[in-house]
């Protein structure tokens, strides 16, 4: 069988050290898992064996599809090597790639919608208000959340701060499985940011 | 995971270019700010708090927190923070550039010194108190002089006069400069030296000066004031004054006693050979470093990030594609109304981003009291002299409506004024 099975890896160039495995057959039909870490990862028997590579700190399985995000500066080559190894010793053995209790304990895409909403009235917009600012959830698609940030937010200097250490620090704390956070805020049209940079 | 300590203050421009860099090498990282988040209770390992100005209670906060959140490097990418950042790592057992070395980089008379214990080529100078009588400074003074605060940076407050009743009222307008900016009261009078501008970003391993990249700046920079245009790579000039140009910078690291991490120089180059003007211990300032790409499309600023958390960087070299960047200047004083011709500029071949760093409603202040960038047009073209072309091209296809204020700016105006680069 393991002939038979093709793997391609491709590395974002946006995340070099996230790296997408393209598998020849289907390992999760249902949807998107992600796991963080190896405690997460007891909820699938692949992500848990990916997960003894050195230097592995989280994996998506998504249809026929592996991201592995490592961390340090290691190449990708001998690791890559390790990951297919692993997905390839995994299909023989005819475990499933996530359980079946995963899917029941994950949320589809109008759930985290539901549940990112709650996150931004109760957590996110009071604290920014402080600010002037806001921030609109305008979609979630694949598990990917579309936001926009307006006024104190928009265009403000620390505006990437704000989301990738607290807006998406708090909605990972609640939905570790959303896969990316996008900011679709068109910063340069912001009349009243908070923080105007202005240190050269 | 390794983490890092990234110093920003609430008005860099870097932001962006540095979380972009950190997330995309997976590193966990701190953001130290002068003011607290309104999300740090949400992660109170991703914030903290620190009075720059204020070694004493920056480095009892740091060791608290450190010994929660252990760092594997600090990185301060500005002039406010560079200090900072070194007497932090010195207390962490980092590698770091001595703090004496740092802040002999940071003081324009420090570092003349320094340089002049080594007979580097640069201008005479003399250092005042700016509470002199400016007759007095008059007829100490060699014409043409330029006047420069020793604690700001990037051309803020830096005047070139030709003459006694010149010097009169430069001095007068420095003096409200550095009332408002609550700055040191030194001033540095010294010697113009004519010539084409270039400036110099490297990387320090070792002492040793890895040259990144050798920028010219095709715009004369004559004075009264010395508002930075254009920068293009790779440098026209001939082989050898690149040569010579190198081996001043790198002497120049070594007279401050930089040892590791980014530098930004800055030289003069005439009849005489290469003079240099300034040398920091910071990469390149506002979004330029967007003109520079290594590798497969990284960054300078995980460049910088990888060094500094020991990862290799030799292979990255930087991508030989000529590019530049065009520092928009600010128009004239008052308030921003409208932007126009922005589609139209960034439709220019060869120009590949325009980030405008002002918005409308905004009070533009020029130099030498102003410090802001108005914005940045990005090229990247066949040769340098089509980058040089594309970026005055699009520039003129943007057209600026501000509502003219008072002249004589008001203090408070003057106060919002941050220093620059």
């Amino acid at each position: 069988m393991d002939s038979e099975i093709k793997i391609t890896a491709h590395i974002e160039a946006a995340r070099p050290n996230t790296c997408k495995f393209a598998v020849s057959v289907s390992l999760y039909e249902n949807g998107s898992a992600f796991f963080a870490d190896r405690e997460q990862a007891k909820e699938s028997p692949l992500a848990a064996k990916l997960f003894g590579i050195k230097d592995v700190t989280a994996v998506r399985i998504s249809g026929s599809n592996v991201t592995i995000t490592k961390e340090g500066d290691e190449p990708w080559r001998p690791v890559a090597g390790k990951v297919a190894e692993v997905v390839r010793e995994h299909l023989k053995s005819r475990e499933p790639a996530v359980s079946v209790d995963y899917a029941s304990n994950t949320f589809s895409d109008d759930e985290i919608r539901t549940k990112v909403q709650e996150i931004f009235d109760t957590q996110i917009n009071p604290a920014v208000a402080a600010h002037g600012g806001m921030v609109d959830l305008l979609d979630v698609k694949d598990n990917k959340i579309y936001l926009r940030m307006g006024g104190g937010c928009q265009g403000c200097g620390m505006a990437d701060v704000t989301l990738r250490q607290g807006i998406e620090e708090a909605i990972r704390q609640a939905l570790p499985q959303v896969d990316e956070i996008l900011d679709v805020t068109d910063h340069a049209s912001g009349t009243n940011p908070y923080y105007a940079p202005s240190k050269r | 995971m390794a983490r890092i300590l990234l110093l920003l203050p609430t008005t860099t421009y870097r932001a962006t270019d540095f979380i972009e860099a950190a997330q995309r090498l997976g590193v966990h990282v701190t953001v130290a700010s002068e003011e607290k988040n309104v999300l740090e209770s949400k992660n109170p390992e991703g914030y903290l708090k620190l009075n720059f100005e204020d070694l004493g209670s920056v480095h009892r906060s740091v060791l608290e927190f450190s010994k929660r959140y252990p760092f594997d490097a600090v990185l301060g990418m500005d002039d406010t923070t560079v200090i900072a950042a070194a007497a932090i790592s010195h207390a962490l057992s980092l590698k770091s550039n001595s703090l004496e070395s740092v802040k002999s980089a940071r003081n324009k008379r420090l570092m003349r010194e320094a340089f002049s214990r080594e007979n580097l080529p640069i201008p005479n100078f003399q250092s005042f108190s700016i509470n002199e009588n400016p007759e007095r400074i008059a007829s100490k003074s060699r014409y043409p002089c330029v006047l420069k605060p020793t604690l700001l940076s990037a051309s803020q407050g830096v005047m070139r006069v030709n003459g006694p009743n010149e010097l009169y009222s430069a001095w007068e307008r420095l003096r409200k400069i550095i009332q408002a900016q609550k700055t040191s009261s030194e001033v540095l009078v010294e010697d113009f030296i004519s010539g084409q501008e270039v400036a110099l970003e490297g990387l320090l391993e070792g002492s040793q000066l890895r040259v990144l990249a050798l920028f010219d700046k095709p715009d004369p920079l004559e004075g009264p004031f010395f508002e930075e245009t254009i920068y293009v790579r790779p440098s026209r000039l001939d082989s050898r004054m690149q040569e010579e140009v190198i081996a001043c910078a790198a002497r120049a690291t070594k007279a401050l006693g930089l040892e590791t991490g980014p530098v930004h120089a800055e030289l003069r180059i005439n009849e005489e050979g290469p003079w240099i003007i300034e040398i920091a211990a910071r990469p390149i300032g506002g979004r330029c470093s967007r003109a520079l790409r290594f590798g497969l499309g990284i960054s300078l600023e995980e460049l910088i990030i990888r060094q500094a958390l020991g990862f290799e960087t030799c292979s990255l070299q930087v991508d030989p594609t000529p590019s530049g960047v065009m520092m928009i200047p600010v128009p004239r004083p008052g308030i921003l109304k409208k932007i126009s011709g922005v589609e139209e500029a960034k439709a220019v071949p060869g120009v590949v981003d325009i980030l405008l760093a002002t918005h409308i409603g905004q009070q533009l202040v020029p130099l030498p009291e102003g410090s802001s960038y108005f914005g940045f047009i990005f090229c990247r073209e066949q040769t340098p002299q089509i980058v040089e072309e594309r970026l005055r091209v699009a520039y003129n296809k943007l057209k600026f409506e501000v509502e003219s204020t008072d002249n004589n700016l008001p203090d408070r105006v003057l106060e919002s004024c941050h220093e620059t680069t």
